[in-house]
């Protein structure tokens, strides 16, 4: 309570500022939390340390939590670790229920943001030196874990599967980066291609070009009608309440763990974190077959899990200077703007600035819960524009969000045209997209952790013999896949079932 | 309170002023809008560090927005590329020619195909560490170690200044060790996070790294898995002796002169020690306006003349080091010939 009244009015105004513009970035297709971060980063310079990190935490919950609007309105996730919003989310906007499922995952970001910042506050030196027992063979086989999800996510298993590896071998195309220790070599790509290819596809226009393009492409195909002037309607008696979440503390809890857990391994990424809740929401449910047609119980295992990560990702940043994800990459720009080391002993030697840091988190968790509950009523009627105002919209801003993404790149807006009509096509053909981009996102994740494993222990057998965490990973792992496959074939002969 | 806030709109409005090209802007030296793309994606390393304090001296200096853009090394290439009227330069380290010498993709020879910059700093505090607990208390103990037949990994990035620091070990043994340089071997690695993660695991006996990024970790209790100790800082002496005497942390700059040379030898050719300074320059496109230049080269030095720049570098542990366009191409020319020496021997 001593912080909270130590520092001035700024303080607050800078956190609420950092929140409303984190929102906006993380709500347009292409911007990210990482990049509000960036952008912002260099006006730090002309703050002290704590009005620095004030902005930069509000900009990072916000633009986490601003992904859930464009993912659950129009589809198109806001950033990466909101891919699993639009599984159930955009479902319920297509039942009428936008708001509701904007609340809820108001709601779960609230709660998974507090959740980790208590982990954080409480358990952070401890946490971290067990994050350390982690190395490439643990962070592997997590990311395999993550992968399992494509069991539980494709209506048919090897077509599943096979999307899954095809984006997996799609994320390889390009040098194989020295910069995550690996030998600088192009691969997949010819020569001749390596001008636009060097560093492969980015992800933000694959992601947006499949979600959204995709979507965008498959109603121009059905042409102007009477469908394309109208809208969705908002259903009146499907409104937000907070009885939803009745039955949820578990689901709640659970993902907010995982995302907190995942963001405290470096490298290991938000998208994981989300897939990951998201899967396990899924296995643990009493009726999987709901998820994925607008189901309440993946948007609260999404959102909780994606804003678990903010507090999670800081405990390596504060208690060894090692940030957990691209997004705290960014902000120990700010320390080091202002010439203070980040390492295992930065807590106990800057007692002020981690207090003023904690304080600064929940508050801007608290600010990002009462901008948005109170903004969405009128933001979820953006789907009550007709489609043939909306689509143009939509569209425009994918193709400025692409070629904002890597300072002005035109080759990423092609890119995004690029994935639109291979979703496009790609659906037709029965390709699986979800699993396609998940394959994609964890990709090179999962190349770099495998061949460290094997430059580091030079034997396959490592992967079971490393460590007592590796064995019980497995046993995720297996459990995770046999549950899936077991779901699946339960689904089906209830299907064969009721057609008898 | 306000204060506070007038400072912080005022920033707010010179980035924001950085998306409008001013006409007139191109009647001057320099655009009122300069951008400093660098060979770093992070934003946490020193290459930024040194950028952001140079950017922001820069800007006050000429009344311009001069905005640091890290972006990585081949897009930090390609951009100046495009920029012959000196809109976007860049700034870097010896890994921008270090990493031509090493033949590594991405990386031209800057010293043909773009034109040497200023150098502005210089970080004195590349280093090598191992584990607290680890049998080698020193270089010569790790030189030993190879020469009787014990395999040493170590972790760098490959084609980097730390790369360079392996190359020099390895040199070292096989002018102690005749034959026996092939025991010591690189781990690829790539982010501190990494390397800093194999010295936990077990997985190298010596790691790159540097005094500001790991000085905590030599202070933990030797049975803490983090804790880690210095045995080389691959400065030149009489740069690192230009630091602040009270070092960085808890650990001062003369505990840090028992890591360089001459009290830690790692030989080039048994008389000489192996040395290196990472200087931060400017590189700019090949065919860059000369009053663009100029202008940097002037400002530069009326900003080091002013001498307020010193103190921010050396607060960060940095040592101030300007040289004009001009001596800096001659210099770093002669320097990369010396490297290239090294790295042709070992290869």
């Amino acid at each position: 309570m001593e912080a909270l009244f130590s520092l001035d009015l700024s303080y607050y105004l800078l956190v609420s500022l950092g929140v409303l513009i984190g929102i906006i970035f993380g709500a347009i297709p292409g911007m990210t939390a990482t990049m509000a971060v960036a952008v912002c980063l260099p006006m730090t310079y002309a703050l002290d340390l704590n009005h620095g990190l004030a902005l930069l935490l509000g900009l990072y919950v916000g633009g986490i939590s601003g992904g859930l609007v464009p993912a659950i309105l129009i589809n198109i996730p806001g950033t990466p670790s909101s891919i699993t919003t639009t599984f159930d989310g955009y479902p319920m906007t297509l039942k009428g229920e936008p708001e509701k499922a904007l609340k809820i995952g108001i709601v779960s970001s609230l709660v998974g943001g507090l959740f980790s910042a208590a982990v954080l506050y409480y358990f952070a030196p401890t946490l971290a030196d067990w994050a350390i027992k982690f190395s490439y063979v643990e962070k592997f086989l997590i990311i395999l874990f993550a992968l399992t999800v494509i069991a539980s996510l494709c209506t048919r298993l090897l077509v599943g599967i096979f999307s899954g590896v095809l984006g997996v071998w799609v994320s390889l195309f390009g040098v194989y980066d020295m910069a995550k220790g690996g030998n600088g070599e192009l691969r997949i790509v010819p020569e001749v291609l390596s001008v636009f290819l060097e560093n492969g596809f980015s992800l933000l226009p694959v992601l947006i070009g499949l979600f959204g393009l995709t979507v965008i492409f498959g109603e121009a195909e059905k042409g102007v009608h009477d469908e394309a002037t109208t809208s969705v309607k908002l259903s009146k008696d499907k409104r937000f309440s907070w009885s939803v979440f009745k039955g949820q503390t578990i689901n709640l809890l659970r993902s907010s763990t995982i995302g907190t857990f995942i963001g405290l391994l470096p490298g290991v990424g938000g998208s994981a974190a989300s897939v990951l809740a998201y899967s396990q929401a899924k296995n643990f449910s009493d009726d999987p077959s709901k998820f994925g047609t607008g189901h309440p119980d993946g948007v609260i295992a999404s959102e909780s899990s994606n804003n678990g990560l903010t507090g999670g990702a800081l405990i390596p940043l504060l208690s060894l200077g090692i940030p957990g994800d691209s997004t705290t990459a960014v902000l120990i720009g700010a320390f080091t703007l202002q010439g203070i080391q980040v390492g295992p002993l930065f807590i106990a030697e800057h007692t002020d600035v981690w207090n003023t840091m904690m304080l600064g988190l929940v508050v801007a968790n608290l600010i990002m819960f009462a901008i948005m509950y109170y903004a969405i009523r009128h933001i979820s009627k953006v789907i009550m524009i007709p489609k043939y105002l909306l689509y143009p919209g939509i569209m425009m801003m994918c193709v400025v969000g692409a070629y904002a993404i890597n300072s002005g790149i035109m080759f990423d807006v092609w890119t995004l045209f690029l994935f639109g009509l291979i979703g496009w096509i790609g659906v037709k053909l029965g390709l699986e997209i979800a699993p396609f981009i998940i394959g994609f996102i964890l990709g090179p994740s999962a190349e770099v952790y495998f061949v460290k494993s094997l430059e580091s222990f030079g034997t396959l057998a490592i992967f079971f013999t490393k460590s007592p965490i590796a064995l019980f990973l497995w046993g995720l792992i297996a459990l995770s896949v046999g549950y899936s496959v077991y779901s699946t074939m339960k689904a089906k002969r209830a299907s064969a079932k009721d057609t008898v | 309170m306000n204060r506070l806030v007038l400072k912080f709109v005022a920033s707010t409005l010179a980035a924001s002023s950085l998306l409008a090209t001013p006409a007139a802007a191109e009647q001057k030296a320099l655009a009122d809008n300069l951008r400093i793309v660098i060979g770093s994606t992070s934003t946490g390393g020193d290459t930024y560090q040194v950028s952001a304090i140079v950017a922001e001296a820069l800007s006050k200096k000429l009344g311009i927005n001069a905005k640091v853009d890290p972006v990585g090394p081949t897009a930090a290439l390609q951009a100046i590329s495009k920029s012959a009227d000196g809109s976007t330069v860049m700034l870097f380290h010896d890994q921008s020619y270090v990493g031509n010498l090493y033949g590594v993709r991405g990386f031209p020879d800057i010293f043909k195909e773009y034109k040497i910059g200023p150098t502005v700093a210089i970080n004195p505090g590349d280093a090598f560490l191992v584990p607290a607990k680890s049998p080698y208390k020193n270089m010569e103990d790790v030189i030993q170690a190879a020469g009787h037949d014990k395999r040493i990994r170590v972790a760098i990035q490959p084609g980097g200044v730390s790369a360079l620091g392996y190359t020099a070990l390895k040199n070292a043994v096989e002018v102690r060790f005749p034959g026996k340089e092939g025991n010591v071997v690189p781990v690829n690695t790539g982010s501190q996070a990494d390397k800093n993660q194999l010295l936990f695991d077990g997985n190298a006996d010596l790691i790159n790294g540097s005094v500001q990024a790991n000085e905590q970790y030599t202070r933990l209790p030797a049975d803490d898995q983090k804790a880690m100790r210095f045995v080389w800082i691959t400065a030149r002496q009489q740069t690192l002796q230009q630091a602040d005497p009270e070092g960085l942390g808890q650990t001062s700059r003369e505990q840090l002169l028992n890591y360089a040379t001459p009290a830690v030898s790692v030989t080039l050719d048994g008389k000489k020690n192996f040395a290196f300074d990472k200087e931060f320059f400017f590189i700019y496109n090949a065919d860059i306006k000369p009053e663009a230049v100029a202008a940097i080269d002037k400002a530069l030095a009326d900003i080091y003349a002013e001498g307020a720049i010193q103190g921010t570098l050396k607060k960060s542990f940095f040592i101030p080091n300007f040289m004009p366009a001009k001596d800096a191409q001659t210099y770093l020319k002669d320097k990369a010939d010396e490297t290239r020496k090294l790295i042709d021997k070992i290869k």
